[in-house]
């Protein structure tokens, strides 16, 4: 991909003598080998110590940033972002091992912008069952799914980048780039043998364990993956990453209170339920598509929605009802069951070692500090 | 072409041009264009004849072109789809075509169904213009499906991640170390297994099933955990932080944007609306968000290594697309009747010259453009530690190495890696 800027041909020696390199703090609740990075947002849970260094080190950094050359296993190094001179506050909630993490905070301007294009979204999903029966529909129905196919993806791209406007926390993107790839892997494995789909268990729980936003991004990026991964690039491809981002995100929306058996039967139920609607959306996107017109089971303009659903209704029973969406739904109803408790305490641990929602306080830096510009 | 007038950097200078040219992948964008043109010709006509020259075409670029790169091998995947799209049309003209059409060709035993199904009947007469008509729309909509299929095999993903935008920066980053990943959880499986083995736990079904997932997936987050490790000490995630003016506008564009979006959607759907609502809306509030899109990546400051350049044969790929294209809309407006071959009276597909022309040129990249590199005889490349698909056509740095240190293979985080100065 791309590199920031260095400052010079040969590496400093150490990150944390690099004049670019953002001051040494201590972060004491935190087991991970690598401290948090606190965000302009996240400041107010910050303590900052000495104020004037840190920000003076936000400047200097700006451009620069830390090069490599630092010892591969990451010294207690915390990136101060964009932090500001915080006043002192005391961290708002102490995660504790139950709650969920939040790996991907939503801020309100991501809300709206995903609230608008999930509607968008799904109008371009269910466009047959919105065109209205005139005579005149038809050759505006002909030009709809055409514009849709242009649309939806820069729609898919204005959410993600709102919902990393604020930059993604390295550890977020981590974790969101490492189940991707073990979603992406997950796919091939059933591909063909009667809807036997094992992309979405993982995404389910990965979505619980870690929040709506974590879900929704982690459902584009897998099936973006995989379809790199296994060339399934096509004007289907943003409708997939679009129907796949919302079981994350509705994964990740379920109610908080239930916990062991109960947890995993909603899981499953879920499972279930999101197999039969992820069938149903690109199915009615590609209805239209996949059996053209001049058939019985045809998409009709001229006829009215209800008519139309009926029609649909039929031949979603002939194509895929039953072998695909059903086979879907008892893979995602039998792995959440079978392997859903020891995956879930798996991506807890790994939300606890993490520590997304541990505030992060700055001490002064000591001698390296002092040479700061 | 500014790279010539600065012969004081002869790394950004063109090499000198030699024929053939020297083996390199081309932009994979130059791809993307030059298959969307195809695309879009194949969508414009509807005959068979044409349609065929377009596929034929594609598959021979495809062939003389692709690499031997994983990707490259998903052609024929591609050509089943299409096949089966084809099919799927046909085969549902036969069964529930409702026997429409003169030109009867057979008649097999009807089938009425129940009230409930819409008085559907199955079967029954198969008229020639039926098939014909699932026939040539299932083969349009399948050329175009090949044609997408020709740029997935000949285009380069990773380097395609390379020309995200600057908001999708993040994204890309992690599909980037996704595409990394992926070939080490095999390597993660195999170990788990054989430590499986050694204990003497050789069992098979459910419990072995949990014995390797839970350890690969322990083993996947632990390794994602020192990644970021390493991105943060490496000063991964500083954005140079956007000033709240910058913030507030790309709001704004995006918010607009997106509503405009919402309002043309109305104007698509209802036939009613005044045409202003409809595409001209929808795709203007598209733009205005991808305005939005665009001035909200430039918070991330980034420089590219080994930026992709687009040069004469470049240009020519994509122009040929777009000639294709543009041929084919001309034509449109001159001579639509061998476009759309009439189905009723059914009448042979003829071809005229302008359409032949237009998809004759999009053959020439075949011929005029350098050879993809092959990994057969790799050029000097630093060994690199398991993973890593790419060879030394990839140009990129993410594919590369991500062994102990992780962030390694992550170009996007460091600049500073010596090892990534392979073939210049």
């Amino acid at each position: 991909m791309t590199t920031t800027p260095r400052p010079g041909d040969t590496p400093p020696p150490a990150a944390a003598t690099d004049p670019g390199a953002p001051p040494p703090c201590d972060t004491p609740p935190v087991p991970a080998p690598a401290s948090d990075v606190t965000r302009g947002d996240a400041a107010p849970g910050s303590r900052a110590v000495g104020p004037d260094r840190t920000d003076g080190a936000t400047e200097a950094t700006g451009v620069t940033g830390a090069t490599s050359g630092g010892p591969a296993v990451a010294a207690p190094v915390a990136v101060p972002g964009a932090a500001r001179p915080a006043p002192v506050a005391p961290p708002k909630r102490q995660p504790t091992a139950r709650s969920r993490v939040t790996a991907l905070r939503v801020g309100p301007r991501a809300a709206v912008t995903l609230l608008v294009a999930s509607l968008l979204g799904l109008a371009m999903f269910c466009w047959p069952l919105l065109v209205p029966p005139q005579p005149q529909g038809v050759a505006h129905a002909a030009q709809a799914p055409m514009l849709f196919v242009v649309l939806l993806p820069i729609i898919l791209a204005v959410v993600l980048a709102e919902l990393t406007e604020g930059g993604l926390d390295p550890k977020t993107l981590a974790l969101l780039g490492v189940l991707a790839a073990l979603n992406a892997a997950l796919r091939p494995l059933g591909a063909g043998t009667a809807g036997i789909e094992t992309v979405f268990f993982l995404l389910i729980l990965a979505g619980r364990v870690f929040g709506p936003g974590f879900g929704f991004a982690l459902g584009a990026t897998s099936l973006f993956a995989s379809a790199l991964l296994t060339a399934g690039v096509g004007p289907w491809l943003p409708f997939q990453m679009m129907a796949a981002a919302w079981v994350g995100l509705g994964a990740g929306l379920l109610p908080r209170r239930p916990s062991g058996r109960a947890e995993i039967a909603m899981l499953a139920a879920y499972g279930a339920a999101s197999a039969y609607l992820f069938g149903f959306v690109m199915n009615l996107w590609f209805w239209p598509f996949a059996i053209g017109d001049g058939t019985q089971l045809s998409f009709d303009p001229e006829a009215g929605p209800m008519t139309n659903l009926h029609t649909f209704f039929l031949y979603t029973l002939a194509t895929s009802a039953f072998g695909w969406d059903t086979g879907r739904a008892i893979t995602n109803i039998i792995a959440i069951a079978v392997l859903g408790p020891a995956v879930l305490a798996t991506l807890r641990r790994a939300a606890r070692r993490a520590a997304f929602d541990t505030p992060v306080s700055f001490a002064a830096a000591e001698p390296q500090g002092a040479r700061r510009p | 072409m500014s790279g010539d007038r600065q012969p004081a950097r002869p790394g950004r200078r063109w090499p000198e041009p030699t024929w053939p040219p020297l083996a390199r992948s081309l932009h994979p964008g130059a791809w993307w264009l030059w298959a969307l043109g195809l695309a879009v010709a194949a969508s414009r006509t509807t005959n068979p004849l044409l349609l065929a020259m377009i596929l034929a075409v594609a598959a021979y670029v495809v062939v003389r072109r692709r690499g031997d790169a994983p990707w490259a091998l998903s052609f024929r995947m591609y050509l089943a789809l299409g096949a089966f799209i084809i099919v799927m049309r046909v085969a549902f003209r036969i069964v529930f075509g409702g026997g429409q059409g003169d030109t009867v060709l057979f008649t097999l035993p009807e089938i009425p169904l129940p009230e409930a199904a819409a008085g559907i009947r199955l079967f029954g007469e198969v008229a020639a213009e039926q098939l014909l008509g699932g026939f040539y729309d299932g083969l349009r909509l399948a050329t175009m499906v090949v044609c997408v299929g020709a740029a997935n095999s000949l285009a380069d993903p990773k380097r395609m991640l390379k020309a995200l935008p600057g908001a999708l920066y993040e994204v890309g980053a992690s599909v980037v170390v996704a595409l990394t990943v992926a070939p080490q959880l095999i390597e993660s499986v195999r170990r788990v297994r054989r430590a499986r083995r050694l204990r003497g736990a050789a069992g098979k079904g459910r419990r072995a099933l949990r014995g390797i997932i839970i350890p690969v997936l322990e083993d996947a987050l632990n390794r994602s955990l020192a990644l970021a490790a390493a991105m943060a000490s490496r000063g991964y995630g500083r954005t140079g932080g956007a000033d709240p003016r910058t913030r507030l506008i790309t709001g704004v564009l995006v918010v607009v944007g997106l509503v405009g979006v919402c309002g043309g959607l109305y104007g698509v759907l209802d036939a009613a609306a005044p045409a202003l609502l409809g595409a001209p809306l929808l795709l203007g509030g598209g733009a205005v968000a991808l305005a939005g899109l665009v001035l909200g990546g430039r918070r991330v400051r980034r420089t590219g290594y080994r930026p992709d350049r687009w040069r004469p044969a470049e240009l020519l790929t994509a122009g040929a697309g777009a000639t294709t294209a543009a041929l084919m809309f001309l034509t449109a407006g001159v001579d639509p009747d061998n476009l759309y071959p009439s189905l009723s009276p059914l009448s042979w597909p003829e071809l005229s010259l302008i359409p032949v022309l237009a998809v004759l040129a999009g053959v020439l990249p075949a011929f005029l453009t350098p050879e993809p590199p092959r990994t057969a005889a790799p050029p000097v490349a630093a060994p690199r530690p398991a993973g890593g698909a790419n060879g030394p056509g990839g140009a990129n740095g993410p594919g590369g190495a991500n062994g102990a240190g992780g962030a390694n293979g992550l170009g996007g985080a460091n600049g500073a890696e010596p090892r990534k100065e392979p073939v210049a």
